[in-house]
């Protein structure tokens, strides 16, 4: 679905933005771009969205290398933007309507669309009175508008609350149910945990790490359990111990503190993506 | 999409509440201040007259052998009054007793001469000296030794005799021009808001491309400012004379509109810097506009200001019937001067997406 290879790009003013960076996504694939700010994210994203020409290295979208698309690319690919860039004197419906109108293909009602993120009964307010949350709820569904092969969604989380947060990162699955590939920059790990098959770690322009965030976890957490417990009943202090996950059933100290005491929490000690991004780059994600 | 892109701009620039009420009650204002104004020229100077002494009549009548507007008051209060308030007398002159005597005999005169506010130095000494050749002329003396001649008029230019422009003609094309110069500042607010809220880019991450939008908002320029001064021209009824001349001499001027709109935005940061420069472009764009009003302020620096020959073409078309030979130079300067600064803002804006 989308090739990258030996992808660098320096800006006009000489900034090394992006370092020969590689990497593959496949089709139906949540890819999560992750790094803190000015480490090439919205760079490589600008190149793939062809905002930034001139970049070296080879890319390949939906089985054409980038170069040689023409206007029919954006037909096929959909963008949503890190911050809300709608027409604030326009209505929700209006903005998603002027866009609709854009495109040759199918498309989406904009009703659905709307419904789809809880802002039906905002169809007819004005942007400029839509908070930032609803603004980028409206950024999300716009990429979704004409049905793309491809969502670039850049941090599609920010400025949200837990509820509808969950919900887009629901919708997100969604389309990578429905076969739909989406490449995901985030510095907030925890959503990429949550939904990415795949992260990148990119840093300084260059790409550090590429797994899934499973494997990560696995690789660089610990393979113990932490149990906390009360030794001489609820109202005694708590106490903290580990044990090996290996051979965890049989290992009797941790068999006596769990018949033995009330306990309070029991937790495996993997690594966050967070703890694995600093272990591996040294930097952390602000 | 050029279309859709057009529409778009046209109902977004309508909501803005200052820009609606700018372009569509400036209209009517400009229209309003059009028909208001006289259209029709008072050549002949008023001038009012007191005799103290009937035997001064035949000099009052000598004077009045002059073309022009006199009147002979009564009183001496009354021509006074009649020359401040009326408006209609821009001097009076009060004859004392003994004053066709006193010339006779060559003596020196008093006579007091009463002008309206406002005559100007050069019209009271004219006023002056005219007066000194009829009272000579009264003296047999100096009659006897007058010097006469006779002299040959030619007009250079266009002879506005009989035909006198009325103000209302002559600020017409200021009128035209001051319409569409707001365009300046609306065509730059659009583009600048859709480069700094990110609509641009959104724009352009989908099928419309970078050359579509530049053409849309060129495009949307045109048609604001074109149909304004169509509007203009259809309810003056100026349109029949020269149409097609005049019709591109307004193609023309709106696009050097848009090209100014192009090049503030391209100069402005944001949203803030948009007002300040544009307001300096309308003041500079302005400035041609009253060298039609007063034709004594117009020299050579002015023509560097572009919109000069914009406004310029409309007075040379709608008042002395110039034609295309008059005004070729005019026209292709516009062209050259709105092709450049499109270019330019073009060139610069992009680079911001």
């Amino acid at each position: 679905m989308l090739s990258v290879e030996n992808l660098s790009y320096t800006y006009p003013g000489g900034t090394e933005a992006v370092r020969g960076i590689d990497f593959t996504i496949e089709k139906g694939e949540i890819f999560g771009f992750l790094g803190p700010s000015g480490a090439g994210k919205s760079t490589t994203q600008k190149v793939l969205i062809r905002l930034l020409r001139g970049f070296q290295g080879h890319v390949t979208v939906l089985g054409k290398p980038l170069n040689e698309w023409d206007d029919s690319y954006y037909e096929q690919v959909g963008v949503a933007f890190e911050l809300p860039n709608h027409y604030q004197k326009l209505t929700a419906t209006e903005n998603l309507a002027l866009f609709r109108s854009l495109y040759s293909g199918e498309t989406h009602d904009p009703a659905n669309l709307l419904e789809m993120v809880g802002l039906e009964e905002d169809a007819d307010t004005r942007l400029s009175q839509f908070s930032k949350g609803m603004q980028m709820r409206l950024n999300f569904v716009r990429a979704l508008l004409h049905k793309p092969d491809l969502l670039f969604l850049d941090e599609p989380t920010t400025g949200l609350d837990p509820v509808n947060g969950q919900k887009i990162k629901e919708i997100i699955r969604a389309q990578r149910e429905a076969g739909r590939t989406i490449f995901l920059t985030a510095h907030d790990m925890t959503v990429a945990d949550q939904i990415c098959d795949r992260v990148a770690f990119i840093i300084d322009g260059k790409i550090t790490l590429i797994d899934s965030p499973r494997n990560l976890r696995l690789q660089h957490g610990e393979r113990r359990v932490k149990v906390e417990f009360h030794r001489d009943g609820l109202s005694s202090p708590a106490q903290q111990a580990e044990f090996p996950l290996d051979g965890l059933g049989d290992n009797s100290e941790f068999l006596e503190v769990l018949r033995n005491n009330p306990i309070e929490t029991i937790h495996t000690q993997e690594a966050t993506l967070e703890d694995i991004f600093i272990e591996t780059t040294g930097r952390t994600l602000t | 999409m050029i279309g859709t892109l057009i529409v778009n701009d046209i109902k977004l620039f309508f909501r803005n509440r200052f820009f609606a009420i700018v372009t569509a009650i400036g209209v009517v204002f400009y229209l309003a201040i059009y028909f208001l104004i006289p259209n029709q020229v008072n050549e002949s100077l008023g001038v009012a007259f007191y005799i103290e002494d009937g035997e001064s009549m035949p000099l009052f009548q000598s004077l009045t052998e002059e073309p022009g507007d006199y009147t002979l008051f009564d009183t001496e209060a009354e021509m006074l009054t009649a020359i401040e308030e009326s408006g209609d007398y821009f001097v009076g002159l009060s004859f004392p007793s003994g004053v066709t005597e006193a010339i006779a005999r060559g003596e020196e005169l008093e006579l007091n001469a009463y002008y309206a506010p406002g005559v100007p130095a050069e019209a009271k000494q004219i006023f002056h000296d005219v007066l000194v050749l009829i009272a000579n002329a009264a003296n047999p003396d100096v009659l006897a030794n007058f010097q006469r001649f006779n002299d040959t008029e030619v007009v250079l230019g266009n002879d506005m005799t009989g035909a006198p422009l009325s103000f209302r003609d002559r600020i017409l094309p200021l009128i035209l021009m001051a319409t569409v110069l707001m365009e300046i500042f609306g065509l730059a607010t659009l583009l600048t808001r859709d480069i700094e809220n990110g609509t641009a880019r959104a724009l352009i991450t989908g099928p419309l491309r970078l050359h579509e939008f530049f053409a849309g908002k060129a495009l949307m320029g045109m048609i604001l400012a074109f149909g304004q001064l169509l509007i203009l021209g259809i309810v003056t009824g100026i349109l029949g004379r020269a149409p097609l001349l005049l019709l591109t001499t307004m193609l023309l001027g709106s696009f050097l509109m848009v090209g100014m709109g192009f090049f503030v935005a391209a100069i402005s940061r944001n949203n803030t810097s948009v007002l300040a420069w544009a307001v300096i472009a309308l003041i500079l764009m302005m400035i041609p506009g009253l060298s039609v009003l007063l034709p004594g302020l117009a020299t050579g620096w002015m023509k560097i200001i572009p919109s000069y020959y914009f406004v310029d073409s409309l007075h040379r078309i709608l008042n002395f019937g110039a034609g295309w030979a008059d005004l070729g130079r005019n026209l292709a300067l516009l062209l050259a001067v709105g092709a450049g600064t499109l270019a330019i803002g073009t060139a610069v804006t992009r680079s911001r997406f």
